[in-house]
This record gives structure tokens, C-alpha cells and sequence, in this order.
């Protein structure tokens, strides 16, 4: 058997690191597609977190064109080939695992898709200057769609959720909130759906990246491989199965109070901005889509129900994920760019690094951990959450945004 | 004028166009079948009346059931996405702005 090359090494080193990417990718987001449903108990955490995980690995199938190429005309394409090209996915990848795995462990849903890009400039930058990042596609494809995508889903989620109280006062509160926790196991349905396609597919096009740079696969008759594919379906639904209860509590609960006619509506806004956005070919993160629809369900159906703090602490965290992700991508870059261009000890170090940082945070997380039965509000009957709603309406708006 | 310059603005009208039918239309349309099918079973012994409201729940369920079909195809047919080829996006930013 021939001997491994260097750059089979990091090839296996970007793999691993892709598919740990995509598992945090996974547990990080679940809460986009399920943290309203289980907030206002349409479904029970542990079978939303499996419905979500199943529909996650069926989307990864779903679309037959190739969405594979994040970043790929941000950065100049010369900078991704070859052994050094592989080392900067390589520390690409750490940068953002180590962004979505801090802000998991501080309870803040960010966008997986963000800190990918993020760790894919910082590294570009340390390893060809600022010259290789092209700002203006930048600004277009990634920033612009993130400023309007949340404002777009809030105001559809607003309209929605304030059509849906009209007709909640026809239905009578107890059979409206029956009926629309009902119809939130479908809107989750196709969130979950809509996510495994998205964000699967995003590392499986880094995969491909890694595998064309290596000519492992020709990049002129591209297709992805059949064990990626595979790869990453399991990865995403793997992670969204062990549920990242930390984020769907901030999500369902923490950013305002969602009834199910508003987590419908959430849901439902969520689902078609999604939709419509990676149709009409405007990428954009499910994270923040979804805030804007969780927040836009809190404004309509009563202007100060939004927790404004847990809000504005979201909103600090999307505006730093590039940055911070791109300070650690190029950290990682940098400290293994020590030990030679393309070195497997670099990376090997690097990785050993990183993986002693996850394995730390998982342990801190333990010691203020949300568990799925914190999450429950099964037992919540339509009756409850109708007196539950009625109250909150008694109380001042003053109140009702402590 | 700098969003105009930076945003493809024709594919923004589309995605909030579609965002409102599919995002508002589905929750008035689902409102709407939970009330006919209340009302439905409020008008038991009037069997006009209640068709009527069957019917209207039956329509918009079909318009419920539409959108996620709908959602589903643009899901398995949307555009290679993200990465627009910086010369295409920039003939389309100039021609939209």
C-alpha cells in the first residue's frame, strides 16, 4: 500500500474537521427549525429534536444541483489550491467550528454559514494578504442578504402573527391554539427540511473543495461524491438528533414569549424567505432568518413583548461572527504556516489544539446545562397557554419586556 | 443609492413578494380552515351552511398543502447557490441599478 502523501494527511484532517463542522452546525441550528414548537409544547423537545434530525438528513438529498461552493468567489480561487490551499480550509474550518462551539456554549444562535466564511478570510488574509479577499461579492452575497434577510422574515412574521390574532378572536382562543400547534409540526417540518438542503450541502461542498484541490475529483466534470453526500447528511441530522438545548431555549423562550399562533406564523415566515431566497439564488443564513421571524412574531402581536437584551446580544454576536471566526481561522492558520506551507505537524497541532478547546467547552457546559426536560412544555394544555395568553395581555407592556 | 448599487434589487421584490404569499397567505389560509371547520361543526343540522364552511376549509387547505409542495419543489430546483460568478452578479447589480 503506497505510503500517505502530506497532503492526503490534511486532506483527512479537512474531512474530519468538515464533517465536525457540520455535526456543530447541526446541534447549533436545530433550534432555527424546532425552538418555537417545543416552546409553546406542539411537540415534546426529544421528538422534535428526531423529527428535525430525520428531515435534516432527507433534505441533504433533496437537491440534485450542487450548492457546494461557500466562499468560492470571495476569496481569489488560486488560494485554495494545492497542499497550502488544503491547510487554509483546513484552519478555515477550525475557525468557525471554534465560533459556533463559544457561541453554543454562550447560548447564542449565530450563523454556521457566517463563521465558515469568516474562517475561510481570516485565513486567506494571513496566508495572501487582504488583496486575495474580494470585498464587493462579499458585501453583496453574504452581508447585504444578512442585514435584510432577519428585517424581511420579521416583518412577513409580524404580518402573519397579527392576521392570525384576528382570526384567533373568530376561533376562540382553546381551539385556535389547538389548531395551530397542529399546524406547527408542519411549518417546523419544512424549516428542518429546508435547513439539511441549505446547510448540508454547504459542507459538502467544502469537501469537494478539499477533494479538487487534492485531484481526488476533477473540477471540470464536478460531482459530489457519494460518501460525501452521505457523510454529511449523517453529520447534520447526527448533530440536530442530540439537540442543542442551549440555543432552542434562547430562541423559543429567551427572545420573547411565542404562543403557537405566533410560532406558526414564525415558522411559516421562516420557511418561505428560506425558500425564496435560495431559489431566486440569495444566500442567506437560516439563524438569522429565523430570529427575524421570532422577533416579528413577538412585535405582532404585541409591540413590547421582544426581550430587547437577549436581542441586541444576538445581534452584537452575528456582527462579530466574521471577524472573530476570521481572527480564529488566520490564528489557526498562522500557528501551523510555523512549521512549513502545507505542514501536516502544523495542522496536526493545530487540530489537537482545537480539539482539547471543544473538549473544554463541553465540559464548562456541563456545569450550567439545559436538558431537554427543562425544555418541556408538553404538558402545557391549549387551556393553560389560552389563560396563560390572556394574562400576559392584562399586563403592562413595561411588564411584559422584564 | 449605495443599496441599489450593492443589492440585486429585482431578485429582492421577488423574495418579498414570495415571502408574503408563502409566509402570510399560508397562516390567514390555515386561520381560515380552522375556523370553517369550527364553524362547520357549529352548523351541525344546517347542511348548506355547513358545506359552505367545508368548502371554504377545503380550499384553503389546498392552499396550505400548494405552498409546501411549492417550497419543496423550489427546494430540490433552486439555482446553484451561493456563488454567482462576480462578472454576472456585477452586469446584474448595473443593470438593476
Amino acid at each position: 500500500m503506497a505510503a500517505m502523501s502530506a497532503a492526503d494527511v490534511i486532506l483527512v484532517l479537512v474531512v474530519v474537521t468538515a464533517i465536525s463542522f457540520d455535526f456543530t452546525n447541526g446541534f447549533h441550528d436545530t433550534a432555527n427549525a424546532v425552538a418555537t414548537a417545543i416552546a409553546t409544547g406542539a411537540l415534546k423537545p426529544r421528538v422534535a429534536v428526531m423529527m428535525s434530525a430525520v428531515l435534516n438528513l432527507v433534505g441533504a438529498f433533496i437537491s440534485i444541483k450542487v450548492a457546494a461552493t461557500i466562499a468560492k468567489g470571495i476569496v481569489d480561487a488560486n488560494v485554495l489550491s494545492g497542499t497550502t490551499g488544503l491547510s487554509l480550509v483546513f484552519a478555515a474550518l477550525i475557525g468557525a467550528v471554534a465560533w459556533n462551539l463559544i457561541t453554543w456554549y454562550f447560548t447564542i444562535p449565530s450563523s454556521s454559514s457566517h463563521a465558515l466564511i469568516g474562517g475561510i478570510i481570516g485565513a486567506t488574509i494571513v496566508a495572501s494578504g487582504t488583496g486575495a479577499v474580494k470585498f464587493r461579492p462579499l458585501v453583496e452575497t453574504v452581508l447585504a442578504p444578512a442585514i435584510m434577510s432577519p428585517v424581511i422574515c420579521a416583518v412577513v412574521a409580524l404580518l402573519g402573527t397579527f392576521c392570525a390574532y384576528r382570526l384567533v378572536r373568530l376561533l376562540g382562543d382553546r381551539e385556535a391554539i389547538r389548531g395551530y400547534r397542529a399546524g406547527q409540526i408542519g411549518s417546523a417540518a419544512l424549516v428542518s427540511l429546508a435547513h439539511g438542503t441549505n446547510d448540508a450541502q454547504k459542507t459538502m461542498g467544502v469537501i469537494s473543495l478539499a477533494l479538487i484541490a487534492n485531484g481526488d475529483i476533477s473540477s471540470t466534470h464536478f460531482a459530489v461524491p457519494l460518501w460525501v453526500k452521505l457523510a454529511c447528511a449523517v453529520a447534520i441530522a447526527s448533530g440536530t438528533a442530540i439537540g442543542g438545548w442551549r440555543i432552542i431555549n434562547t430562541m423559543g423562550n429567551r427572545l420573547t414569549t411565542v404562543e403557537s399562533p405566533q410560532g406558526f406564523s414564525a415558522e411559516s415566515a421562516s420557511a418561505s424567505v428560506i425558500l425564496a431566497s435560495s431559489y431566486f439564488g440569495y444566500p442567506l443564513s437560516t439563524t438569522h432568518v429565523v430570529s427575524g421571524g421570532v422577533i416579528g412574531s413577538g412585535l405582532g402581536k404585541r409591540l413590547a413583548s421582544v426581550h430587547w437584551g437577549v436581542a441586541g446580544q444576538m445581534a452584537t454576536a452575528w456582527v462579530f461572527t466574521i471577524p472573530a471566526a476570521g481572527v480564529m481561522g488566520a490564528f489557526a492558520y498562522g500557528v501551523s504556516d510555523i512549521f512549513g506551507k502545507g505542514s501536516v505537524a502544523g495542522s496536526l497541532i493545530i487540530g489537537l489544539i482545537a480539539a482539547g478547546a471543544a473538549f473544554t467547552l463541553f465540559r464548562l457546559a456541563q456545569r450550567n446545562k439545559i436538558s431537554a426536560a427543562d425544555l418541556d412544555r408538553s404538558h402545557v394544555t391549549p387551556e393553560d397557554e389560552a389563560r396563560r395568553g390572556a394574562a400576559a395581555l392584562a399586563r403592562t407592556p413595561a411588564g411584559a419586556a422584564a | 443609492m449605495l443599496a441599489t448599487a450593492l443589492i440585486n434589487t429585482a431578485a429582492l421584490w421577488k423574495i418579498i413578494v414570495a415571502s408574503l404569499v408563502g409566509g402570510v397567505g399560508v397562516v390567514v389560509a390555515f386561520g381560515f380552515l380552522l375556523l370553517g371547520l369550527s364553524k362547520a361543526n357549529q352548523a351541525k343540522g344546517r347542511p348548506g351552511a355547513q358545506a359552505g364552511y367545508y368548502l371554504v376549509s377545503g380550499v384553503c387547505g389546498v392552499f396550505c398543502v400548494a405552498a409546501v409542495a411549492v417550497g419543496i419543489y423550489a427546494m430540490a430546483k433552486k439555482p446553484a447557490t451561493p456563488a454567482p460568478k462576480p462578472a454576472a452578479k456585477t452586469a446584474a447589480v448595473r443593470s438593476s441599478a
